[in-house]
């Protein structure tokens, strides 16, 4: 069976590098999907887009980090 | 294998969005500049640039690393409006410099906008003003696609050689109102307000065209449609826009009294919501127009014809100018909220770029547009950081971009004078920022221009010469020119035509410059200088030049009647 999640966190990471809004909540989803799935035993699929969406989000959030912070520093 | 096809997507996707976008701004940031400098010849306009001081903003300065303040205005006749009774009318009046030249001026007919003649140059220098943002028409510059029109560039170039002649600057703008003249008519839609894009560059998909807001010109579906087209590079028309500010650049190369090139006006995001818009549409589309035109190597090389993302820079089109500014502008969100719409991400190696703001707080803020307010500026909620919101944090964007900040329009209607107009020269000397006045002359509507078009007892084709003494006493104000100390401070009182600037100064300074118009007849006295040195045009100008002794100093000029020439 599929884990959900593990779809919602890349889609979710997908739209986290566009829009950096999206990018915590992919690292959220991402996380947990990725833990319910190793977790399972095998019962649990979709590993590979939780770990993708993970990723996404992770660097939707970097960038979304480094450009805040980027303005408060030289602005 | 579906796996690495699915992280190859992801890569992919984060290449062309924030990731890539802030990586190659990082990047740009970190390149050294391109440098072309040399000095202009004797008697010419010195070059301009952006000073980077360590730990100050940027500013735009002279050869003498003087901040230099613009005053000016912007004259809409060489712009290529719409009609909606006759679609493919020609402009008003002739884009040919012939009928202008010898002091000529075409006879005045029904139209929004009077001819621009040599005498409005000598009347804006009469101001004080040192510059003027002339607006030109990508459709009039490329009215076929990859043929520009050299007849229009000569209009522009005359219109340079005038400026020239009196020590103004002109600032070369890539106009637009609503993308084009040609976006089609429809529900609200009046043609006579939009100008920009040619036919062919237009491609509306068959949205249809009509207002979902009255009166704004922008809030239309056929206009959203244009603009994400070429914000997406559809067909190239990108690529074709790069090639129109290309061509007048190599026309304005080796010009210095072109101050610069203002490269797209008001952008509007089309379907793209910010900050993503400005970020990675936006902006990088600056940094190819800024690549192509001096050859900075900004970005990654892309192929054209095909939707560029932030990464890609741009192909060197052979110009090579680099002594020119470029002024940048957010898009039309920012413009109308008085409130960042982008991270200030740095777009190019290229060192001479300023950021310009349209300052119409509570004239075409959000608050104002709300359909079917009865909006009354002296009782706006928003911005809620006042008249001064826009000016800070333009002042933060400019400087996280690495440039300095400009005030490329701001107006309102004549009423609101002693509200806006009088809030916003205050904040312009407080932040100690130039600005160009929209609009010169107007003939239509209520008219926003400097001069008053329904004067009594006159022809309203006739009556651009009528000077709003409002205007007049707001605008042509005693403002310091140029600088080398660019955090002085300095206020003009437009009621008593009083004066007063304090600065630092070490000796042997360039002087600082200030302008006093002819409406002002105070005594100019200074402290810590050495004696100030006059010279007087024969319109009744003043320019005083004062070299700091070392140390602090002070220029003022006393209250006394100002000579007002104005009506109305």
């Amino acid at each position: 069976m599929r884990d959900r999640a593990a779809t919602r966190a890349l889609v979710l990471g997908l739209l986290g590098l566009p829009f950096g809004v999206f990018a915590p909540f992919a690292v959220w989803t991402g996380t947990r999907s990725l833990r319910r799935i190793r977790s399972a035993h095998g019962e649990l699929t979709g590993g590979s887009s939780a770990l993708l969406g993970l990723a996404a989000g992770l660097l939707g959030l970097v960038a979304l980090i480094a450009g805040i912070l980027y303005w408060f520093l030289a602005s | 294998m579906p796996r690495l096809a699915a992280g190859l997507v992801v890569l992919l996707l984060a290449a062309i969005t924030y990731p890539g976008a802030f990586a190659v701004s990082m990047i740009a940031r970190l390149t050294p500049p391109p440098t072309a400098s040399s000095p202009a010849p004797p008697g010419e306009l010195p070059w301009l640039h952006v000073e980077h001081p360590k730990n100050g903003r940027p500013y735009i300065a002279d050869d003498q690393k003087r901040m230099v303040l613009f005053h000016g205005a912007v004259p809409a006749d060489l712009l290529d409006f719409g009609n909606s009774a006759r679609p493919d009318a020609p402009p008003p009046y002739p884009i040919d410099p012939a009928p202008y030249e010898g002091g000529r001026c075409p006879t005045i007919i029904p139209s929004a906008y009077p001819p621009l003649c040599q005498s409005d140059l000598a009347q804006m220098a009469a101001f004080g003003f040192n510059s003027l943002r002339l607006p030109l028409s990508w459709s009039l510059l490329e009215p076929e696609r990859g043929r520009f029109d050299q007849t229009y560039v000569d209009r522009a170039a005359q219109v340079v050689d005038w400026a020239r002649a009196l020590g103004i600057y002109v600032i070369i703008d890539m106009h637009q109102n609503a993308y084009s003249r040609y976006v089609g008519p429809g529900n609200g839609v009046d043609l006579s307000a939009n100008s920009g894009a040619p036919a062919w560059a237009t491609l509306t998909d068959g949205l249809p065209s009509g207002l979902w807001i009255p009166n704004q010109r922008e809030a239309n579906g056929a206009v959203f449609e244009a603009f994400s087209n070429f914000w997406y590079n559809r067909s190239g028309i990108q690529d074709e826009y790069i090639a129109a500010v290309s061509f007048l650049a190599k026309r304005f190369k080796d010009d210095s009294a072109v101050a610069g090139y203002s490269v797209f006006n008001e952008p509007q995001n089309g379907w793209n919501l910010p900050p993503g818009f400005d970020d990675l549409l936006l902006f990088p589309f600056y940094r190819r127009v800024i690549d192509a035109v001096t050859g900075a190597h900004d970005g990654l090389p892309c192929p054209t014809g095909i939707f560029l993302p932030a990464i890609c820079g741009y192909a060197d089109a052979g110009v090579h100018d680099r002594r020119h500014l470029f002024f940048l502008e957010p898009g039309l969100l920012r413009q109308i909220t008085d409130f960042p719409t982008h991270l200030g991400l740095p777009v190019s190696s290229y060192p001479n770029l300023v950021f310009d703001i349209h300052a119409y707080t509570h004239g075409f803020t959000v608050e104002a547009l709300i359909p079917g307010s009865s909006h009354d500026p002296s009782r706006a909620t928003y911005p809620w950081g006042g008249y001064d919101q826009t000016y800070d944090l333009g002042w933060r964007e400019a400087k996280a971009m690495g440039a300095a900040l400009f005030v490329s329009e701001f107006g309102n209607d004549p009423k609101y004078d002693s509200l806006l107009l009088a809030q916003q020269a205050l904040q312009q000397e407080k932040y100690n920022v130039g600005f160009a006045f929209w609009t010169w002359k107007e003939n239509s509507g209520v008219g926003w221009g400097m001069f008053d078009p329904t004067r009594k007892g006159v022809s309203p084709l006739e009556s651009s010469g009528c000077l709003r003494v409002s205007r007049e006493r707001l605008l042509a104000r005693v403002y310091p020119r140029a600088s080398s100390d660019p955090s002085l401070a300095y206020h003009y009182e437009p009621a008593t035509g009083g004066f007063s600037l304090s600065a630092h100064g070490r000796a042997g300074d360039p002087a600082t410059v200030i302008s006093i118009p002819p409406e002002v007849t105070g005594a100019v006295t200074a402290s810590g200088t050495d004696v100030p040195v006059t010279q007087t045009s024969p319109d009744g100008s003043r320019l005083v030049s004062v070299t700091p002794a070392g140390g602090p100093f002070s220029i003022t000029v006393a209250a006394a009647q100002l000579a007002l020439a104005g009506c109305g």
